[in-house]
């Protein structure tokens, strides 16, 4: 494998971006011991966020394709810059370490993962038609719709056959 | 952990016993190895049955069992091998080779491939062509 | 010489490697003419199959003259026009003696590695990943062709490349699902997939006798390749419509389909809405490596006591095999790799005869460098693409 190996492809990492923001939204905080504190709040809005511009991705999760794959990256990024600065920028994390431990961990959660995903957003087409047109010695059209059929029935074998 | 192999070649077991006394035909691993090699005739036209049996443990335990599994040089993996290719020589009349493995069935071999293209003036002498 | 290479997933390039030589006696070099891509070569670019190496010559269908011979090969002379089947096989275990080429004994020099995965190895393929013995392929401008005294056809007749290129997989592969079938005269066939295989698969089944033969796709150009070129008499595009079970039992008055031909494989493009999500995303995580909705849709339409043939090319494990259905219709599953040697002379007749024209398939012929193109256009349907040709 290429180095740095980069196994995520745009569909696998879609599985993650609707797993990740479905767990931050609603089981998250609890889990990390900071339900009820500002931390909630800003991490539910980010997994929701996330979500969101998710579905307007252009990958084959995405609902509505509208934001390009590799745009969609860029926003992973500084989203998960964005939300490992928040607690040091509010200045909550003088409150104790799991007022900033969270955010720093899901952002390099969020890092780790964009540097294993491919971001070529492979699946589309990547070919020139017009090259291949001008190239093609052979006319497709013409192949498929003009001409006899290329098969003989058996009935019209063995008619041949006997005359 | 199975320390038997089995393979069946197209032949009687009197002509495969003979092959496998022959230079060019014996096989090298089976032969430095401990192994009890036993020859029966296989059900209907299908030939005669080879079966080898590796009495002595792997030195080294369980450990040294996957060292050796890793680097390609399990004996089990290693039996193998010589049976595919006395098979190959004794039906055929040589090995199948091919880009990836220009030695025939090699178990080291198969850890580390060469590419599926056509090998340079320098490697053939290497493999022995 | 020039050869087109894997070079990672989706990505193939033609390089300078080094020209083949005579390894064993019964070898031959054969100087390439014509070459094609084959589906399964997409299965390969798609990245899943596993065993691939960067630098891996790709390309099972092949033909050209031969330039080289081993001491071992009486049957062919410099200068000969032959057409390569693409399952290397050596004639003489007991598999070969028994025509199941495909799964030679003694022509996979990587059959440990094949033992592990699927149980036993199956026979050397050309240019198909390490699993199948790592063998340089065909889509290049020469390539060495093992056990050439059994394989290779010789083209006597003044056919056109593309008239008998296909003797090399496709058309025998399309055969030998319809022969799976076991048909008598009067049937109705319903073919999963109307690619290069399964055009060939239902003009396969016409020449046998059919009466109905159904093709299904979602591409309306590759239905109506079969309906005007390969004989088939219905169609069904599931793009328009996704049930195809329904539609089929509609086609044949409620009984189902006498036998169906899976000609599609583990990239199955259709699957019904959840199903198909939670399949794309075992197989990005490689939990899954198969598709399953072509075999499964044809488990379901089949009609009972009927046949499922699979020629579509399966790589490793499949969930939610309708195991019930299978069991309770009564069904027969049979499947394989084309046994190409056997096919190769009754079809050769049936194409001097004048009974096929095989070279309608082909839409695109282009010069070898354009292999990345050839390999995008064919994978994504471009162009009204059904076959590409490449010349060396």
């Amino acid at each position: 494998m290429a180095f740095p190996p980069r196994p995520v492809d745009s569909t696998l990492h879609g599985v993650v971006d609707y797993m990740a923001g479905a767990t931050l939204t609603t089981v998250f905080p609890r889990l990390a011991g900071i339900e009820g504190t500002r931390s909630a709040r800003q991490i539910r809005t980010a997994g929701a966020a996330h979500a969101t511009y998710s579905t307007m991705t252009d990958y084959p999760l995405g609902i509505v394709k509208a934001i390009p794959f590799k745009a969609h990256l860029a926003l992973d990024a500084v989203g998960a810059l964005a939300l490992a600065a928040t607690p040091f920028v509010t200045g909550q994390y003088r409150r104790g370490r799991s007022q900033w431990v969270p955010h720093v961990a899901l952002g390099l959660f969020e890092l780790a993962s964009l540097a294993m995903t491919d971001p070529t957003g492979k699946g589309e087409f990547h070919g020139d038609i017009e090259a291949v047109r001008e190239a093609n010695q052979e006319d497709p059209h013409r192949k498929i719709y003009e001409g006899p059929p290329a098969v003989k029935r058996p009935v019209e074998v063995a008619a041949l056959n006997s005359a | 952990m199975t320390r038997k192999a089995a393979i069946t070649i197209l032949g009687s077991p009197e002509e495969i016993k003979k092959r496998w006394g022959e230079a060019g035909y014996r096989p090298d691993y089976i032969d430095s190895a401990d192994a009890g090699v036993t020859f029966k005739p296989a059900p209907g036209d299908r030939g005669t049955e080879i079966h080898v049996d590796l009495d002595k443990t792997a030195p080294g335990g369980k450990l040294g069992e996957m060292a050796m599994k890793l680097s390609g040089r399990e004996p089990l993996a290693k039996v193998k091998d010589d049976l595919r290719r006395f098979k190959a020589r004794v039906e055929t009349g040589g090995i199948p080779r091919s880009e990836g493995s220009p030695e025939g069935e090699l178990a080291e071999r198969k850890l580390k491939q060469r590419p599926a293209q056509p090998l340079e003036k320098s490697e053939l002498e290497k493999v022995g062509v | 010489m020039r050869a087109n290479v894997w070079n990672g997933r989706n990505s193939v390039e033609v390089e300078n490697v080094p020209d083949p030589t005579i390894l064993n006696d019964r070898d031959a070099i054969v100087k390439i003419s014509s070459t094609a891509i084959c589906g399964s070569d997409l299965h390969l670019y798609d990245g899943y199959i596993p065993t691939m190496k960067k630098g891996d010559i790709l390309g099972h269908e092949f033909m050209g003259e031969v330039v080289e011979k081993g001491k071992g090969v009486a049957n062919l002379d410099i200068g000969d026009r032959v057409v390569v089947p693409f399952p290397i096989a050596c004639g003489d275990c007991w598999a070969c003696k028994h025509e199941l080429y495909s799964v030679c004994e003694n022509t996979n020099p990587n059959a440990g590695m094949a033992e592990k995965v699927f149980g036993h190895s199956s026979a050397g393929i050309f240019g198909y990943s390490h699993l199948t013995g790592g063998y340089a392929g065909g889509q290049a401008e020469y390539a060495r062709v093992p056990f050439a005294d059994v394989g290779p056809i010789k083209i006597e007749e003044d056919f056109s490349d593309e008239q008998v290129l296909f003797l090399s997989d496709i058309f025998p592969t399309g055969y030998f699902g319809a022969d799976l079938c076991d048909i008598q005269g009067g049937e109705t066939i319903a073919v999963f997939g109307a690619g290069p295989v399964g055009q060939f698969a239902i003009a396969s089944a016409v020449l046998m006798g059919a009466e109905r033969v159904i093709a299904i796709d979602q591409y309306d150009y590759r239905l109506q390749m079969a309906l005007n070129k390969a004989g088939a008499t219905d169609i069904v595009d599931f793009s328009k419509d996704p049930d195809i079970v329904e539609q089929l039992k509609e086609l044949t008055g409620g009984r189902g389909p006498d036998a169906v031909i899976d000609a599609v494989g583990m990239e199955a493009a259709h699957g019904h809405g959840a199903l198909h999500a939670a399949e794309r995303v075992k197989q990005a995580t490689r939990s899954e490596s198969d598709r399953g909705h072509a075999l499964r849709d044809a488990i379901l339409a089949c009609r009972p006591g009927g046949i499922v043939s699979v020629i579509g090319v399966y790589g490793g494990l499949l969930d939610k095999f309708p195991s019930g259905a299978f069991m309770n219709k009564g069904l027969q599953l049979r499947a394989g790799q084309c046994h190409v040697q056997k096919y190769l002379k009754p079809l050769y007749d049936h194409i001097r005869n004048g009974d096929i024209d095989p070279s309608f398939v082909v839409t695109h012929r282009m010069e070898l460098g354009r292999a990345p193109d050839g390999f995008e256009t064919f994978k994504h349907k471009q162009d009204e693409c059904v076959k590409v040709v490449l010349k060396p």
